[in-house]
């Protein structure tokens, strides 16, 4: 029916304690509190947002879990076809940081398997007020095998950033990257299947 | 003859944006620099419907809408370059917002058709840049 207008489909989840700025992460400008009060008295399900990267058209579906942070809250179906968690906390507030590890316990859980996780120190515009170190962030980044960045929402520092590093670490590992390139695969693995077959 | 006059006259102010029912121009955010829609994939629909207007009165409880009839009728989300959608509202209505700046209602979606509603009223329409 409808042309498709995009090469590849992404679903991604910002995940974390409730004030570590995740909803600011998904909007550039947040200045005019006047017009946001209707939206925010709603609530945002979802954006849809498009990048080109590789010469691809991707369409990144992006879920905010705001007003649902409590980790018995968020299970298999909220994860449910995700294939990129952002995982937020806030470098000012040191609980924040601490839950990064329930967060990932809860992700490993409910979560599939090769989900593209990325660790994310939100708020580093407030060096002042600051009480988790950088170094503390990449630890533990380091540790579980992800990602890391410090980022600011409010000064927009590596949000941009922290997109496209997940949208291609998620590219990168697509099979064949074209749904069209699949069968080819399967293909020739019986082929190789056979002839492994004849040589028994 | 008489009706059709009427419609015509309706129509007028937006007929430089239609082609061949379809959006000839891109749809960007009225607001900040959200490209919205690329032009040709909403197709121009008459609908009456009350759309809350994008900024309430403060300390008001009552939502203030506007009856607003020209849509940009998108039969699939993921034509859409830049969207966010509110959660659901009413009968699986959801309101359309921008996705970088937030505004809105800009249109609504409506979950039982999966299409969406975009007010030609509440976005820009320009040349792809």
């Amino acid at each position: 029916m409808a042309k498709k207008t995009y090469d590849l489909l992404f679903k991604l989840l910002l995940i974390g304690d409730s004030g570590v700025g995740k909803t600011c992460i998904l909007f550039r400008f947040s200045d005019d509190a006047f017009t946001t009060t209707f939206i925010s008295t709603i609530g945002i399900d979802f954006k849809i947002k498009t990048v080109e990267l590789q010469g691809k058209k991707i369409k990144l579906q992006i879920w905010d879990t705001a007003g649902q942070e409590r980790f018995h809250t968020i299970t298999t179906s909220y994860y449910r076809g995700a294939m990129g968690i952002m995982l937020v906390y806030d470098i000012t507030n040191e609980k924040s940081f601490e839950n990064i590890v329930k967060w990932l316990r809860n992700i490993n859980e409910h979560a599939n398997e090769d989900v593209e996780k990325m660790i994310l120190g939100n708020k580093c515009d407030m060096e002042d007020k600051r009480v988790v170190v950088k170094g503390r962030g990449e630890g533990i980044a380091r540790e579980h095998g992800i990602s890391f960045l410090e980022t600011s929402a409010k000064a927009n520092i590596n949000i941009e950033k922290a997109f496209t590093e997940l949208t291609l670490s998620i590219l990168n590992k697509t099979p064949g990257r074209e749904p069209t390139d699949v069968p080819e695969k399967i293909n020739i693995d019986r082929k190789s299947d056979r002839l492994s077959n004849r040589c028994c | 003859m008489n009706e059709e006059k009427i419609d015509n006259c309706k129509n007028n102010i937006y007929d430089h944006l239609i082609a061949e029912e379809k959006n000839k121009h891109s749809v960007y955010c009225t607001k900040c620099p959200s490209k919205i829609l690329p032009s040709t994939l909403g197709k121009h629909m008459n609908i009456e419907f009350n759309l809350p207007h994008m900024s309430q009165k403060k300390n008001c409880e009552s939502i203030e809408c506007e009856l607003l009839s020209d849509y940009w009728m998108v039969p699939d989300m993921y034509m859409f370059d830049n969207i966010g959608f509110s959660k659901p509202i009413e009968s699986g209505l959801k309101y359309l917002i921008c996705a970088d700046c937030e505004i809105g209602p800009i249109g609504w979606y409506d979950d039982k058709t999966k299409q969406s509603y975009v007010a030609l009223s509440r976005v820009k329409h320009a040349e792809d840049s």
